[in-house]
């Protein structure tokens, strides 16, 4: 065990700058979205109830967001802020590349795997790292909300259980981007490509949805289909906070697409050669 | 009789691609023997090593340490074994003792005093600053004390004195000594053939992923080597009780190699008429260079 405990100890220690200072950024965006909310929240509403043909009103009609909404609903149409996306998935993404391709790249893969650690567990203590990390960030955000709910006046006050629903969405988010890079990475020797497969598919994926919530583009069919093939379709929180009706499918999906990926690296990590520095 | 074969291969290969990087090894390294691989860059050396620790996967043959597979049981294998990389590369974020105490972790913790202990008393280093200050010869003496403080049967060194300075390229073949006297086996690649030469029992050369020879160097060390100039013509033959073997013949002079009593050969020397005579030892040198010697061809006929 204590092997496995010295690698856990290293990643967090290697992570740490990173993830307090975006886990911070977090708490406070999360903070500034119930501010913004509450200051909005009237005229929001009156928005939606009225036939404003407003694009960003109809991007969150899109959403799923209506005049009798409760406030934390509101507020969710600014938890799919580009800003929140791209910290889960830096986060992801920089931890599936470093995890075996940068250290193949720079030379300490030998440090470690010459000695009696299994391959199994060398990638598992980076699997735990990387989820916890996941979480602890969008967690970050949810804690934000909360503290902020007690400073800033909301028509229907939020409630920590309202916001752990979303939040897990968005930890369940960063899951396949974060499988896929770890895949591409644990069958490769430098970082920079599985940096780039990892940020080329969720680039895709982000802007594919993007695309079909934007409401002038509704009429065509083929948004529908973008729409579907997309995991940001499953990070839906406006879903999470008013009737959570899909949000263990949503889950579920992104935690299969992961654990498909995961798994995958782990057999191919297992099976590959390791080839000297440099 | 010979100690039990702790390192056992067996028509050992390995390609990448079609480039064949080690070519049916087949080799025994024994119990508390000290085994030098010698070889040019790319002969295989590297390649053989990464084999012998589970690190790439053979493309045939097989390669066990302990009677473990070095493949499918490498993580047993690794329990048995500690290594230095010959292109070090350390996370610079820590401090040397960090590092040490991090590396010892991964092996349940044995070994961190006495890594430290040779760091800081052999090698001189100052374990409290970070390792990106270090030098490469820094580095290289904080991964030896590592090395040298695993509690293992087997030492894989992989030109472990590389970036060294001379009096810490003495420490560690000092370390290398007090490993073999321990009983600890070292299979030790290098350069520096002189370095190889002081410390092994027998050394392996290799050429193109080949094994090309092995070497006895304590069948060697009784070497002793004699150019011997005559008044006239060279004697074609000599008397067979003094083992003479004949390198060089020329007109009046003769290189001979010798193995055996002193006492018989000086005796015949004081009875020969002889113009001059020399006698010495043949270095790793002349030897290495029978197989990468500027006018070794290599396979395609080119020479080197």
């Amino acid at each position: 065990m204590r092997p496995f405990g010295a690698l856990i100890r290293k990643h967090l220690h290697d992570t740490r700058g990173t993830l307090i200072l975006s886990g911070a950024a977090l708490f406070a965006l999360g903070w500034l979205f119930v501010y913004v909310t509450s200051l909005r929240e009237g005229k929001i509403l009156e928005a939606l109830a009225s036939d404003a043909d407003d694009g960003r009103i109809g991007i969150m009609r899109n959403m799923g967001v209506e005049e009798q909404s409760v406030s934390a609903a509101i507020m969710m149409a600014f938890w799919v802020h580009p800003f929140i996306h791209l910290i889960i998935s830096v986060w992801a993404i920089g931890r599936g590349s470093s995890a075996v391709g940068a250290e193949v790249e720079r030379g300490t893969l030998d440090l470690i795997l010459s000695r009696p650690v299994s391959r199994f567990s060398y990638l598992l203590s980076h699997v735990i790292i990387a989820i916890f990390g996941l979480y602890f960030l969008a967690l970050s955000l949810a804690a934000g909300a909360r503290l902020g709910g007690h400073f800033n006046f909301l028509r229907v006050p939020l409630s920590s259980w309202m916001l752990l629903r979303p939040a897990l969405n968005l930890g369940a988010l960063g899951l396949p981007i974060y499988g896929y890079t770890l895949l591409a990475s644990a069958l490769d020797h430098v970082r920079w490509r599985p940096t780039m497969i990892g940020s080329t598919l969720t680039l895709a994926a982000f802007i594919a949805r993007v695309i079909s919530l934007i409401p002038d583009l509704q009429r065509f069919a083929w948004t529908g289909y973008l729409g579907r093939i997309t995991i940001f379709k499953l990070y839906d929180p406006v879903d999470a906070v008013t009737g959570a009706e899909k949000l263990g499918f949503h889950i579920a999906v992104l935690a299969g697409i992961a654990t498909t990926c995961i798994v995958l690296a782990f057999v191919g990590f297992a099976h590959r050669d390791l080839p000297a520095n440099g | 009789m010979k100690d039990p074969a702790l390192i056992k291969t067996s028509e050992l290969s390995k390609t990448y691609g079609h480039f064949l990087a080690l070519r049916q090894l087949s080799l025994e390294v024994h119990q508390g023997e000290v085994f030098g691989l010698l070889g040019p860059n790319g002969s295989g050396k590297t390649t053989t090593i990464r084999l012998l620790l589970g690190l790439i996967r053979p493309s045939s043959g097989q390669a066990a340490i302990f009677g473990f597979d070095c493949w499918r049981q490498s993580l047993e294998v690794r329990r048995l074994v500690s290594y230095l990389s010959g292109e070090l590369r350390m996370y610079g974020s820590m401090s040397g003792l960090g590092l040490l105490r991090f590396l010892s972790d991964l092996r349940e913790g044995d070994g961190l005093d006495r890594a430290v202990a040779i760091a800081e008393t052999v090698m001189k280093l100052n374990l409290r600053k970070r390792v990106r200050t270090y030098s490469t010869g820094m580095k290289q003496k904080l991964a030896l004390a590592q090395a040298f403080s695993d509690p293992v049967d087997i030492l894989i060194l992989d030109e472990p004195t590389a970036a060294l300075d001379p009096s810490a390229r003495a420490a560690v073949l000092e370390l290398v000594g007090q490993a073999r006297r321990e009983g600890q086996t070292v299979v030790f690649s290098g350069h520096v053939l002189s370095e190889v030469e002081a410390v092994s029992d027998r050394v392996g050369i290799l050429r193109q992923g080949r094994l090309m020879h092995i070497e006895d160097m304590h069948t060697r060390r009784s070497l002793r080597m004699l150019l011997i100039r005559f008044p006239g013509e060279a004697p074609g033959q000599f008397p067979p009780e003094l083992a003479l073997t004949v390198r060089e013949h020329k007109k009046d002079t003769c290189l001979l190699e010798h193995r055996g009593q002193l006492g018989p050969l000086l005796r015949w020397l004081g009875s020969t008429p002889v113009e001059d005579v020399a006698i010495g030892t043949e270095d790793l040198h002349s030897l290495y260079d029978r197989f990468h010697g500027p006018d070794v061809p290599d396979e395609d006929g080119e020479l080197s």
